[in-house]
């Protein structure tokens, strides 16, 4: 993105770029306020102007703070599950033609059944309270993890394990030194892809078990928030300020995984 | 100004012709025609077998935990599902929401599709057209098209149009992103020897940069299928009164979860073969980028 | 060296070309100070170690760049951008890989100018002529991915010839083959530009290689290039007879342009 310009220290020329990008959006957020300014004053429509304060009030008195970190925290428990789960597996079948031969059948067919899918399911076996959250996301964050690993492991140039081994090197530190540096890359991609997907499947699970279980106040994350501002008080700004928050979380994240691949791999270049 | 009656005569000669294959070597074949032909289906023939031995393994796990659960509501029998799967298909129910599902994919990548590919090359083309619009779709993107969903349903309602317009949001930037890039990333040798021939403008655009283009496009295109199906069943499941996604949380609701597994199963298939026919597509759209891991 | 006609071909007059980094600023000087004259149905070719910017003043030539300083004339006229009069061999062929041999051999009859002032069916036969010339009838149908790469630059020569231009620009065209097929390959480049024609009836080539040998072999006079700036160290006629015997290839005269351009080579890789 264009807008990690400092302001201060720009020259001309990426000043006028730092314009540049950000004008579309700054005229669409103005044309909309004007157009906010045409509708009814008990129009529930949302407007920039409401939208900023609704934020305000959220974050002070609305536990929007809470109800993001609560959907953050699921996110995380999910993604480990996940995350052992499926580099584990990977590294297995990434490495055994056996393996990954007679697993793929089961994968493959599991793959174009999304997480959301499987949410009636879940709630079948663990009822309506963080649990089937908790499974979707990890059910999501599998697949990216599983599938970028068994890339990467098949992927690890087999004349370095055979460099490895005239040099006297054993098997584990093979392993160790050899196969999970190559592989590691890999591997990061397909955590940094998980946990975006991660990430969309608690909102989309706590909105759908929001709307299977009634208000529970902040109990539910984000997901149910939205849920409960679009059913119950109505409230399409806040249902705004949730979807920004939502945005801007997954970018964060997005970045957070970036700036850890950077530095995990300091030999690759970007 | 080429000059068309060059007096020079080419002196055909000997072609280089076999003696010079034999110095080159065999030609390195495409790995599916490599292979003889009964190589290739005993080949084929394995791995169904091993995909069969697997599922089957698969299943008898599936009744053994049946077993040692003994709540048929939570966990039915592998039997109970194929049973049910059956009576669907027979009464129709299983192709109606099949159908239904898949129709609004349908429209929505072609919608997605028309805005998408266009824009794509409007973007990857001319800089400026890039700057003004790029951090638009970068400031969008994050925010996943089932967080829209709250929005969109107060806006539309419950009904066709809430799906496909997630399923196109959805579609929208897997398409734009991939079309930009396969634009940006044409061979610019391929653009520079077009040019040395002469060729510029729109015979430049159709002979070189849209082939060029068109491999990343296509992944772009499956990536905006695989989103868009899973964002199908997202939004049907919360806000349609038919469909697949609809189907399980009905029967869901009815506790009624042979039907709820088999409708999940139909989900997996009917996802599973869309992909099969875009592949297909691929392959026959751009048959020239196989094994270069555009694939 | 034959007595050269009134207008030389190709007049390049204090050629530089300046290259700078669109980020940093940075300026590098590619090459300063060219003057050449290249007759008409000439085979010149241009040797030179790492960095001279052999391919800069061909690209120059081709149009693909335009010089920072000085002219190039074709036939006593500026140049314009890049041109079917002056057609390109590129070093990795550029063959559309979505075309099959014949529609890549008939690109530029097809799409662009050479074609014009023939009918289809005149350009067909062009086409069928030229793959026939260079031997790849069996092949008309496969892609360039199912070709190896001696069937690959052929197909690169056919396209370049059916294209008739006036002016060969070949840049390290036999650099991607084996030695014993790069041999091959040298006889019957001189056979189809025709060396045992009159001087009028040839056409004018230029040609890159870093193979002295080949140069030597090939060409009526050698340009040799040197680095920092690159420049124009020396021009070196070859008066040799045609048709070339294998002997030349090891003439002293070789010896002569290595010893030219032995000290740059080295500090190159230094």
């Amino acid at each position: 993105m264009t807008t990690d310009a400092a302001p201060a220290a720009l020259s001309g020329a990426r000043w006028t770029g730092f314009l540049q990008a950000m004008l579309l959006p700054v005229v669409f957020v103005v044309a909309w306020q004007l157009l906010a300014l045409t509708f009814p004053p008990e129009s529930p429509a949302p407007s920039p102007a409401h939208v900023v304060r609704t934020f305000v009030d959220l974050v002070t008195t609305g536990g929007l703070v809470q109800a993001t970190a609560q959907s953050l925290g699921r996110v995380v428990i999910g993604f480990l599950f996940a995350l052992i789960s499926g580099v584990a597996l990977g590294a297995l079948m990434g490495s055994s033609e056996r393996v990954k031969d007679n697993l793929d059948p089961i994968i493959e067919s599991f793959r174009p059944i999304a997480p959301m899918a499987l949410l009636p399911m879940a709630i079948l076996w663990f009822g309506t309270g963080t649990a089937p959250s908790l499974f979707i996301v990890a059910y999501a964050a599998f697949f990216p993890l599983l599938l970028n690993t068994i890339h990467a492991v098949s992927r690890v140039d087999r004349k370095l394990v055979l460099a490895g081994m005239t040099m006297g090197i054993p098997r584990s530190t093979i392993l160790s030194r050899i196969i999970l540096p190559a592989a590691l890359p890999g591997v990061l991609l397909g955590a940094r892809l998980a946990m975006g997907v991660a990430w969309t499947a608690i909102i989309a699970a706590e909105l759908a078990v929001g709307a299977k279980s009634g208000v529970g106040g902040t109990s539910g994350g984000i997901g149910q928030m939205m849920f409960v501002f679009y059913a119950y008080s109505v409230d399409l700004n806040g249902i705004v300020v949730c979807m920004i928050v939502v945005g801007v979380v997954a970018l964060l994240i997005d970045r957070l995984f970036r700036f850890a691949e950077h530095r995990l791999m300091p030999w690759r270049h970007r | 100004m080429p000059n068309p009656d060059d007096a020079t005569p080419l002196t055909a000669g000997s072609p280089l012709s076999a003696s010079l294959d034999e110095a080159e070597g065999v030609p390195p074949a495409a790995a599916d025609t490599a292979a003889p032909a009964d190589v290739r289906i005993r080949l084929a023939h394995r791995r169904w077998f091993i995909a069969l031995r697997s599922f089957a393994a698969f299943i008898a796990v599936w009744y053994l935990m049946f077993l040692w659960n003994g709540n048929p509501i939570q966990l039915p029998s592998p039997l109970r599902v194929a049973n049910a799967i059956w009576q669907l298909a027979i009464d129709g129910e299983l192709f109606e929401h099949a159908g239904i599902s898949t129709s609004r994919l349908v429209v929505a990548l072609i919608v997605a599709t028309v805005v998408a590919v266009p824009l794509g090359f409007a973007m990857g083309l001319y800089r400026t057209a890039d700057k003004l619009i790029d951090p638009m779709v970068e400031l969008l993107r994050p925010i996943s098209g089932i967080a829209w969903i709250p929005l969109a349903l107060f806006i539309f309602g419950v009904g066709n149009v809430l799906p496909v317009f997630i399923m196109v949001y959805v579609a929208f930037f897997p398409l734009l992103l991939n079309t930009v890039s396969g634009v940006r990333n044409v061979d610019p040798r391929l653009v520079s020897a077009a040019r040395t021939m002469g060729v510029h403008g729109w015979p430049l655009m159709r002979q070189v940069i849209v082939p060029g283009a068109l491999p990343t496009i296509m992944v772009g295109f499956r990536l905006a299928f695989a989103g868009a199906w899973a964002a199908v069943i997202a939004a049907e499941l919360i806000g349609a009164p038919s469909g697949l996604g609809f189907a399980i949380e009905w029967y869901r609701q009815l506790l009624m979860s042979p039907k709820v597994f088999g409708f999940i199963a139909i989900i997996g298939v009917v996802g599973y073969l869309c992909d099969l026919a875009l592949r297909a597509l691929q392959r026959r759209l751009t048959p020239w980028a196989e094994g270069t891991g555009l694939s | 060296m034959k007595t050269a006609p009134a207008t030389p071909k190709l007049k390049l007059t204090n050629v530089s070309k300046q290259f700078v980094a669109p980020l940093t600023g940075h300026r590098t000087l590619a090459v300063t100070g060219v003057d050449l004259e290249i007759n008409a149905g000439e085979f010149v070719c241009v040797v030179g170690p790492s960095g001279c910017g052999k391919s800069t003043v061909l690209n120059l030539i081709a149009g693909l760049d335009t010089p920072t300083t000085g002219t190039i004339e074709m036939d006593g006229a500026p140049i314009r951008g890049p041109g079917a009069e002056r057609g390109v061999m590129f070093q990795d062929y550029a063959l559309m890989p979505w075309q099959t041999v014949r529609d890549n051999v008939g690109f530029g009859l097809r799409h662009g100018t050479p074609g014009r002032n023939f009918s289809p069916d005149e350009r067909e036969a062009r086409i069928s002529e030229h793959v026939e010339l260079v031997g790849l009838k069996r092949a008309e149908k496969k892609y360039p991915h199912q070709l190896s790469g001696g069937m690959r630059q052929r197909v690169a020569l056919a396209r370049l010839l059916a294209n008739g231009p006036d002016v060969l620009l070949m840049d390290e065209p036999l650099g991607a083959l084996d030695a014993q097929t790069r041999l091959i390959l040298q006889v019957e480049l001189l056979r189809i530009w025709g060396e045992t024609l009159p001087r009028e009836k040839r056409k004018t080539v230029i040609f890159i290689t870093h193979e002295i040998s080949e140069a030597v072999f090939l060409a009526d006079r050698v340009v040799v290039m040197s680095n920092n700036p690159g420049s124009v160290k020396s021009v070196v006629p070859i008066d040799l007879p045609r048709p070339r015997a294998e002997a030349v290839r090891s003439h002293p005269v070789a010896e002569q342009i290595w010893g030219m351009i032995k000290d740059e080579a080295y500090r190159a890789i230094a």
